[in-house]
């Protein structure tokens, strides 16, 4: 019993030591914390809270807000006309964008963990340009496909009749997409590449000793295997592709009509170019919204298909 | 400690107040004037800003220079968060969305019974807003066809005359038109300042944008028809159009496109030609030109708009005129300098002269109202549908007129 006790008092000593020196260190920590707690304060946190008051108002940039209520809300969905095409062109680029990605990083990164020999020298290549700024690339290749440019040159030589890309509705919105998986595939063909390596050489070797096929072991071992990452890459990119911006800043404007207007590039136009930030900081709570909802649905839907190993 | 950081705060607020007092006498005044312009151009205007020094030794003009896409962008955060600075650089389309920003000159015009009539009219009613100046012009343009003499002689075409008509332009499109070489190269500007030159009006009586009406239709269907119909020109893209045209031209693709004085003297640079100017071609009506141009305001939130007031006459007086016209980088708004601009800069290209005096001759108010920024992107983003046939001038102009408040 008077073990038992000692224990306990033992015990609540050292608790009471032990908080008194988090206190201390949880001080220090604070301190050096704070440079980046003001730094998310002031960049991060009063801007947000700031653009959910603006989008109550109809500030101009120029002179005093003045509230508004909802009005810019019930504008942007029941009065606007670009509203719907532009949500629906921000859907279609996302859907596109991401559903090509992950086939194409995924399949790089198969062909690149085959490889018996360069397997680093081809990770770099792809992954050049990821660390490429994203406006000049958007310049680069729009001076490709210019009208009479690189690309129309190329069609034009080998007798494909093809509209130019950028002054066309239909293919515009590919231009865009084409650009966009050249620069963002490279991150997760090196992503999914590391987790291929990840996979015990054991699980695969027992795997070929009973016979499975080289396809069997891809879609019933290491796919299910790197699930994981596999859902990370999706949910990051999912949520980069709704915010596209840059290519279409530099390539399109939004053009040709409003074949590549999405909500990014809409949030600049009404907000830095028409001056409307109230309106457009609706428009960008509505494409938070989105991107919420749409990863909450990923979250859920992982539960189908992501493996976890405990 | 808290007494000391008490006694050494009140001491700071002393001294400063001090030295404002004394700045308040005839101490040194800094003026920071907003300004666009890419680094060619610095030295340029640091030499203007040298001027103001030379005439009134206690002032200091510092230009903040930005790109010309930044600066629309940075001007309003910079006028909302209180730091615009003295002298602000405006151009003529912009001053709908931004003469709030300025002080009206009139009543400065008043105090030393300055001369505003040594101004192109045209550039300093572009600088007005509702009958008040707020700014005071360093250059002045109306927009011009550019195009290459050596191709019009190849194809046996005369020259074009002051008044040729749509007609005359279409139809010396069309014959230098052949194989790969377009007669003409379109953007965005022309489907505004070629129907005016056709007599047509994108506004109503009112100042609000009427682009269904039969006369504004009808124009913008005649230049269209250029691209969709004739294959004149090229369809231009939404992203960058203004870069496609000119660099067309350069390079001998294209023998026609429009422009104005202020990429001339570099357009004539940059081609390997003889390079001509014409007006821009009327309708049935006589001739009539919109011009733009850019001048310098003051900043109504500035704390010394008397000394701001003494820069502007220098940045846009006579001196500072001639140094910018003789450079080439500016048709002066001030009509004693312009020949400056004819005689150093710009004589080379035939015509100059000539076609900008019988334009100025017939310029007509350039009408905008606060929401042209927005026109104007829309008209960048959706005429390439009437171009390239996937919808009708009348359906793309339905389109963006339903689009405008």
């Amino acid at each position: 019993m008077a073990v038992v006790e000692r224990i306990a008092a033992t015990r609540a000593v050292t608790r009471k030591r032990k908080n008194r020196l988090d206190r201390g260190e949880g001080r220090t920590a604070f301190f050096f914390l704070l440079p980046s707690l003001i730094g998310v304060t002031l960049f991060l946190v009063v801007p947000i809270i700031a653009s959910v008051v603006l989008s109550f108002t109809n500030w101009k940039l120029l002179g005093q807000p003045q509230f508004v209520g909802f009005a810019n809300y019930i504008k942007l969905f029941t009065a606007d006309p670009q509203f719907w095409p532009v949500v629906r062109n921000t859907l279609f680029f996302t859907f596109e964008y991401l559903v090509l990605n992950i086939i194409i990083s995924l399949g790089l990164a198969v062909w690149i963990s085959s490889l018996k020999m360069g397997q680093r020298w081809f990770r770099v290549i792809f992954f050049l340009p990821t660390f490429t700024p994203g406006i000049a690339v958007a310049i680069v290749w729009m001076l490709i496909f210019a009208p009479g440019g690189f690309f129309d040159f190329v069609t034009g030589s080998l007798a494909i009749h093809l509209p130019n890309l950028l002054t066309d509705q239909k293919l515009a919105m590919q231009a865009v997409i084409i650009v966009s998986l050249w620069a963002g595939v490279g991150y997760n063909t090196v992503l999914f590449n590391a987790a291929l390596d990840m996979v015990p050489a054991s699980y695969m070797e027992a795997a070929r000793i009973d016979g499975a096929s080289a396809w069997d072991r891809f879609w019933k071992i290491r796919l299910p295997l790197i699930s994981p990452t596999l859902f990370f890459g999706t949910v990051m990119t999912a949520i980069t592709s709704l915010q596209v911006f840059d290519q279409i800043y530099v390539m399109t404007r939004g053009g040709p009509g409003s074949a590549t207007a999405t909500l990014g590039y809409s949030i600049f136009q009404k907000g830095f170019q028409n001056f409307q930030m109230g309106y457009a900081s609706s428009i960008a709570w509505v494409m938070f919204a989105m991107i919420m909802a749409l990863t909450a649905f990923q979250f859920w839907l992982q539960r189908k298909w992501v493996h976890y190993d405990n | 400690m808290k007494l000391s950081l008490i006694l050494a705060t009140a001491a700071l607020v002393g001294t400063s107040a001090f030295a404002m007092q004394v700045q308040a006498q005839d101490a040194p005044v800094n003026l920071t004037w907003q300004m666009w312009g890419d680094q060619s151009d610095q030295a340029l205007w640091q030499s203007l800003a040298d001027l103001v020094t030379q005439e009134y030794p206690n002032i200091k003009v510092t230009p903040q220079i930005s790109g010309w896409t930044d600066y629309w962008t940075r001007l309003p955060v910079l006028a909302s968060s209180g730091e615009i600075g003295d002298i602000v650089a405006m151009q003529s389309m912009r001053m709908p969305s931004f003469y709030s920003i300025l002080e009206p000159l009139d009543a400065h015009f008043a105090t030393d019974s300055f001369d505003i009539k040594a101004f192109e009219p045209s550039i300093v009613s572009g600088l007005s807003h509702d009958g008040a100046v707020y700014g005071l012009p360093y250059d002045v343009g109306p927009w011009l066809v550019f195009y290459n003499r050596d191709m019009f002689k190849a194809a046996g075409l005369a020259e074009p005359a002051m008044d040729w008509t749509f007609d005359d332009f279409k139809a010396a499109a069309d014959k230098l038109t052949s194989g790969d070489k377009f007669g003409y190269a379109t953007q965005a500007f022309d489907y505004i300042a070629g129907p005016v030159a056709m007599g047509a009006e994108y506004f109503n009586d009112s100042n609000q944008f009427d682009l269904t009406n039969a006369g504004y239709t009808a124009a913008v269907g005649k230049y269209v028809d250029l691209t969709a119909v004739d294959k004149a020109s090229p369809v231009f893209a939404s992203g960058a159009s203004a870069v496609q045209a000119s660099g067309r031209f350069a390079s001998g693709n294209a023998a026609m496109y429009i422009d104005g004085p202020w990429s001339m003297i570099s357009a004539a640079k940059g081609a390997s030609f003889e390079m001509g100017i014409a007006p821009l071609p009327r309708g049935d009506g006589p001739s009539r030109f919109i011009t733009a141009g850019s001048g310098f305001g003051i900043a109504a939130a500035g704390q010394h708009k008397e000394e701001a007031y003494k820069a502007l006459q220098v940045l846009t007086g006579p001196k500072a005129a001639e140094i910018l016209a003789s450079a080439g980088r500016a048709l002066p708004g001030r009509l004693a300098e312009q020949h400056f601009w004819y005689d150093v800069a710009a004589k080379d290209v035939k015509g100059t002269r000539e076609t900008l005096e019988y334009s100025f001759a017939h310029a007509t108010p350039f009408r905008l109202n606060d929401t042209w920024n927005e026109f104007e992107n829309l008209i960048t983003q959706y005429m390439p549908l009437a171009l390239n046939g996937d919808n009708t001038t009348d359906g793309v102009l339905a389109d963006i007129q339903s689009q405008l408040p």
